[in-house]
């Protein structure tokens, strides 16, 4: 639905069954599977995708920390890593690397060995409190 | 930006290589904009899927499509007949077809093509087609393949048996070395198959326009092999054939073969006239597999009484599935593969790859390199053990020299093992912890080392360059590289960047990477073999030293200085001595352009000739190889059998580092890998058939089982690498299977030879040696532990 | 991959939901998070015409922990990060935050974990993969690949949340054509079954919610799971003891196990002796070693049965110690 009618093919399709977490998305905030989202169901609720989390012409600050500590290899599982790290950077906002670890569990990454993407996380949750500091 | 003026004929230093650039399409990565395969879209675009052979053996007597093909929606039905020439990655063992032709030889098998208007349309059309098959014997052990059999998988398989390859090595004598060794061990061992799991499946959309062209875009890794392939099978000249590489997400081997669903997708796109995309299923990936091979091996090492190596005997049995595939390399690096990093002047080798009815195996990074490892470093860790030395001591001892050749006439060029040795062991406090930990937690250290780009490239009529990059000009001063390598997440196209950027003076903003596009790149033969840094590099270098050529003539033009005076810095071209003086980049750009109108350059690879003259000589061969030292720390649940890696002290040197970033990428992703084949991957075949073809019960490592990883970057330049740079790619996962087993071995006291090792072995493994020793005990301390840090070269040789 | 045709009701309360039960009789399934059943359909794995989702009722996403009332539609997201739920019933927010992965737990409810489908090598499998092994007695087949005949499924629960309900006595509400009623969660899950019908869900039932009794003075419980990876897994082993102590000696011991058989068990006849007795390491080790010559796990999951079955001992050993331990 979100690839094949809207055109939005940020979401990946990696497995179709669950069991990767390219194709993450928020529901209502709450990073979600799509694959296993009736669309009907979604009704009514609110959708973010990847293309939908930047503002114009920039990086959010998990985006940009991903570009710089080399969290994305191939990009396939990017999209997915970064829905689910910006939700839970919002819930989480000075997390331990532990839980960095277990938050992102649900989506595989098959070319960093996930160090870099942990390192990415880190750095972005540091650079929103900063930004978060500097704007209060 | 001037450059500091400094008076003497400086070194300018570098400013883009050896820096941590981000890739440079990080950012379309993040925000969801790379396009892959499956992301493209072509109007009227069809799907196409295909029907699976349910039987891992057999014949197909009649294959029915009439009622599929009049159903709502179907626009082809293909079967293998129409399109029944060989093909292959390798020019000599062509045996696969686009679908399955009067045979089917594992459970998988394209037997018959569908294009319809949705996935739906070509289930229903599945439905109605008639297979009638008789079955056939099936061979689902290599052991049994080896033998004279009843039937044979593919006429070409060796006299009366199933063996698609055999190899026999031996240099110096082997008999005599092993006769008068001091000490000897010797270790057999069993590894699972294992598969490249990327993420993103395999994809293909073509298209065939009515002035008979096709155009074919594939998530491939060697898009020229794919052409090759399309123009062989099609019986289209390939000029008419244009292939396009988008984005890929992940490799790693795995869509480094053209394939049959790649070939089935175009000649859908032909009978139809209308574009035809075919996207698998996960399943579908697993049964395409071409993973590394389940394997069988045995290594002997000898070695005299100082502790130097004397012999080394090895055996291999690879269980090939339905294919060749790359077999045949995949059967000479198992034993040629086996002796560096250290000396050895006896060896002998006899590997033999079997066809079996599972599905094919194939190359899967540090493809041929990683199961005898772990076998030699064992036995390495064994030896040392029964001769009472510290394990790092007998490694130190027997490394290969740099500037030197081996036995079998490799030449091998920079070699920092022994720095990447004393690294690890350095930093992981490898005295204080080996042998001496608590029962339970260990530490190992083993080495590798691998091909930095195969110096024979697989298709050698006409001859060609392996990798050429062309550079072309705007009148802006942006600069498109177009060169056929393929970023598969690798980041390839970074460092192709850096290398012009570095070259011609100038920001990564101006370098613009052309994709992939078989109608303008000139021809790279692929990202395998750990082959692009080195090769693609040393072309791109040579391109941009042509064009910087052009420039700084122009330069010289305007300036009146001489071209030797003059240096490309920050964007312009200026005096050494008086930086002040200078052009900008663009002022030379529209200079040299004056009387074309365009600017272009080009430059290639072509590897020195090298290796022996003996059969099967050139296998192995390369113009460098990479060198490792890993140490790992290692806990274990003595009540459970779970096994956690602590942490990974991973000594390498790829020369320079082009990218310390990237290189740290590939190091820490090759860990994840290798420490899945290690401790839980594995293709679980039940007879013929794959019982766990889906990524939750195939089981690649989560983030939390990931060991903090330190890695050392201590190589020196390589003195024909592009910047003295080597390869990164596959050789970082070798090391670190058997530092882990080595590791397992000091924490328990008990040697792994059955890989993965799953808890429930480690606990079965416990359960036995309690019984057989009445105890669970580390291992003794040797007698002869390392000399005090600082004391570095201590070498006897 | 695609889902074959089907219709999605969408009910806004359960009277309604269960007329359509009626209505759609043998043609339904419930919908209840769908992270278990939508793969399932996409594998073709005995996929039904209706699809009655539960999302839009809604009382079954009521989540009272502190008065032990939990709808069906709560999500395991919910239920992991509740401080309340973790003071009060510990084993079941641990067993909730070790189920599958956090994008699963998302979208994935109590309810729906509690009927999660049993699993097996064999079933769990494309309908191509079935097709060329001859399909099973779960899906489309004849006979069991496990244990060969034709009686029985031995296809594994995989829940994680049942035992850790069961060790804490819960109860689950089940509203149907035929009524309201309540029973022991243990009684959901009949041992006698032939395996393809595993609970004792009558037609049309819609499981409603859990009632949990209020922790009395002292209860302690644990979940502990046993997988190969820490996430994804589904258990291989699961096990949940819950345990009051009065002066040193055993007042109340439940241990409860999932993973390891078609339906999630409790094994009061081997705890209930030790109520009034100390326990010492050696009544505990043979606690765990009557428990594991108990249990009869099938080779259909990926670590061999054999070690699974140690598994028990060791795994109920370390969660009654964690508990003894901390007291």
């Amino acid at each position: 639905m979100l690839r094949e009618d809207l055109g939005l093919t940020g979401s990946k399709r990696g497995c179709d069954l669950g069991t990767c977490g390219c194709c993450t998305v928020l529901l209502d905030g709450v990073p979600t599977l799509s694959c296993l989202t009736l669309a009907k169901l979604a009704e009514g609720r609110e959708i973010t995708t990847i293309e939908g989390i930047a503002p114009p012409g920039g990086l959010h600050p998990v985006q940009k920390a991903f570009v710089e500590k080399g969290a994305t290899q191939c990009g396939f599982c990017t999209p997915g890593f970064i829905m689910t790290a910006v939700a839970f950077l919002r819930d989480h906002p000075s997390p331990t690397r532990e839980e960095i670890s277990r938050a992102v569990s649900g989506n595989l990454c098959r070319c960093t060995g996930y160090v870099k993407i942990l390192d990415a996380i880190e750095a972005a949750s540091r650079a929103m409190a900063r930004e978060g500091a500097s704007s209060a | 930006m001037t450059p500091a003026a400094s008076g003497e004929a400086p070194a300018v230093p570098h400013r883009l290589i050896g820096a941590r650039v981000p890739l440079v399409d990080a950012s379309l990565k993040v925000t969801g904009r790379a396009e892959y395969t499956d992301d493209l879209r072509r109007p009227n675009l069809l799907v196409g899927r295909i029907l699976k052979s349910v039987h891992p053996h057999a014949r197909i007597r009649k294959i029915d499509v009439t009622e599929a093909r009049k159903v709502p929606g179907v626009a082809a039905v293909l079967t293998g007949d129409r399109y029944p020439r060989t093909f292959g990655v390798l020019p000599m063992t062509h045996d696969e077809t686009a679908l399955a032709v009067d045979r089917v030889r594992y459970i998988g098998e394209g037997v018959v093509a569908v294009a319809a208007v949705d996935e739906e349309t070509c289930e229903r059309a599945f439905a109605r087609i008639r297979v009638e098959y008789e079955p056939l014997p099936v061979y689902d052990d290599p052991k049994v393949s080896r033998n004279p059999v009843a039937v044979k998988i593919h006429e070409r398989a060796l006299r009366d048996t199933n063996l698609q390859k055999e190899v026999f090595q031996h240099f110096g004598d082997l008999p005599g070395a092993w006769r008068a060794a001091a000490h000897s061990v010797r270790v057999s061992a069993r590894y699972a198959g294992v598969t490249h799991a990327f993420t993103e499946p395999h994809a293909v959309l073509a298209e065939y326009s009515p002035d008979g062209r096709l155009t074919v875009w594939s998530a491939t890794q060697v898009p020229h092999y794919l052409h090759r392939a399309l123009s062989e099978v099609l019986d289209l000249p390939m000029h008419r054939i244009r292939v396009i590489k988008p984005e890929v997400g992940g490799g790693f081997g795995g869509k480094s073969d053209p394939f049959p669903h790649e070939i089935a997708c175009a000649a859908l796109a032909m009978e139809t006239g209308r574009p035809v995309k075919i996207v698998f299923d996960r399943d579908d990936v697993f049964y395409t597999n071409h993973g590394r091979h389940p394997t069988w091996n045995t290594v002997g090492i000898a070695a005299d009484a100082l502790g130097r190596f004397t012999a080394l005997d090895v055996e291999a049995l690879l269980d090939g599935g339905a294919w060749s595939s790359f077999g045949t390399v995949t059967t000479y690096y198992n034993g040629v593969l086996a002796m560096g990093p250290y000396q050895f002047p006896n060896f002998r080798y006899h590997g033999a790859r079997a066809y079996t009815n599972h599905p094919p195996s194939g190359a899967m990074r540090a493809h041929g390199g990683t199961n005898i490892r772990y076998s030699v470093e064992v036995a390495v860790d064994m030896l040392a053990e029964e001769m009472g030395w510290d394990p790092t001591e007998l490694r130190l001892r027997n490394f290969l020299p740099p500037h030197s050749t081996t036995v079998n006439e490799f030449r091998i060029t920079s070699n920092s093992v022994r720095q990447c040795l004393l690294a690890a062991r350095e930093r992981s406090g490898w005295r204080e912890k080996f042998r001496a930990l608590p029962y339970g937690q260990g530490i190992g250290i083993a080495c590798g080392f691998y091909i930095s780009g195969s110096n024979s490239p697989i298709h050698f009529t006409p001859k060609f360059p392996q990798c050429t990059v062309h550079l072309k000009v705007d009148m802006d001063g942006g600069v498109t590289v177009h060169c056929g390598a393929a970023d598969i997440g690798q980041g390839s196209k970074t460092i192709l960047a850096q290398v012009v950027g570095e070259v011609l003076g100038i920001p990564l903003d101006r370098i613009r990477i052309a994709a992939v596009d078989s109608d303008t790149a000139p021809i790279d033969i692929g990202s395998y073999s750990s082959r692009v840094t080195f090769m693609m590099g040393n072309a791109a270098k040579r391109a941009a030293e042509d064009l910087r050529r052009q420039l700084v003539q122009a330069a010289s033009d305007l300036t009146g200085y001489a071209r030797e005076s003059l240096e490309c810095g920050g964007d312009r071209i200026y005096v050494r001595h008086r930086p002040q003086v200078g052009v900008s980049f663009l002022e030379a750009v529209h200079r040299a352009m004056e009387h074309t109108g365009a600017l272009h350059a080009s430059g290639s690879y072509e590897s020195a000739p090298m290796g022996g003259t003996f059969k099967g000589a050139r296998a192995g061969t390369a113009p460098a190889y990479s060198f490792s030292a890993y140490a790992a720390e290692v806990e274990v649940d003595v009540e459970t059998g779970f096994v956690r890696v602590r942490k990974v002290w991973a000594g390498f040197d790829c020369g320079r580092p082009l990218n310390p970033q990237s290189v740290e990428g590939q190091i820490e992703g090759s860990i994840h890998m290798g420490l899945g084949q290690l401790l839980s991957e594995s293709l679980n075949y039940r007879g013929p058939r794959l019982m766990n073809p889906s990524l939750l019960d195939y089981k690649i490592v989560m983030p939390q089982d990931m060991p903090e990883v330190e890695c050392l970057l201590v190589g020196e330049d390589d003195p024909e690498g592009p910047f003295g740079a080597k390869e990164a790619g596959e050789g970082p996962l070798i090391p670190v299977l058997p530092a882990v087993g080595n590791a397992l071995y000091d924490a328990l006291g008990v040697r792994f030879l059955d890989l993965p090792i799953t808890p429930d072995k480690v606990l079965r493994a416990l359960e036995e040696k309690e019984r057989r020793e009445g105890r669970l005990s580390k291992p003794a301390p040797p007698a002869v532990m390392p000399v005090p840090a600082g004391g570095t070269d201590h070498a006897p040789r | 991959m695609h889902l074959d045709e089907f219709q999605l009701h969408q009910p806004e309360s359960l009277p309604e939901a269960i007329s359509l039960a009626r209505e759609f009789a043998g043609q339904f399934d419930y919908l209840a998070g769908g992270t278990d059943l939508l793969p399932n359909y996409k594998m073709h794995l005995n996929p039904r015409p209706h699809l009655i989702s539960l999302d839009a009722i809604p009382e079954l996403h009521r989540f009272s922990p502190d008065q032990g009332d939990l709808g069906a539609m709560v999500r395991l997201r919910e239920m992991e990060g509740s401080a309340g739920l973790a003071s009060r019933y510990p084993a079941v927010a641990q067993a909730a935050r070790e189920v599958a992965t956090p994008l699963v737990r998302a979208s994935g409810t109590l309810g729906g974990n509690l009927l999660v489908e049993t699993r097996c090598f064999f079933f769990n499998q494309s309908y191509f993969w079935r097709q060329s092994l001859g399909f099973c007695l779960k899906a489309d087949g004849d006979r069991c690949h496990v244990v060969p005949q034709k009686e029985k499924c031995y296809a594994t629960f995989s829940g994680d949340l049942a035992p850790a309900l069961m060790a804490l006595d819960a109860r689950v509400r089940l509203m149907g054509p035929e009524g309201t009623r309540e029973i022991p969660l243990t009684d959901l899950y009949p041992r006698d079954g032939d395996g393809i019908r595993r609970t004792s869900l009558r037609a049309g039932e819609v499981l409603e919610g859990v009632t949990l009794p209020p922790p009395v003075q002292g209860l302690r419980s644990i979940y502990l799971k046993l997988r190969v990876r820490p996430s994804y897994d589904f258990p291989e082993l699961g096990v949940a003891v819950a345990l009051c102590q009065d002066g040193g000696r055993v007042s109340h011991l439940r241990v409860a196990l999932g993973g390891l058989e078609m339906v999630p068990r409790r094994m009061d006849a081997l705890t209930d002796p030790l109520v009034g007795s100390q326990l010492t390491g050696e009544s505990l080790r043979a606690l765990g070693e009557a428990i594991r010559s108990a249990v009869r796990p099938v080779h259909n999951t990926f670590l061999a049965p054999d070690y699974r079955r140690k598994m028990t001992a060791v795994l109920v050993r370390r969660a009654v110690r964690s508990l003894t331990e901390g007291s």
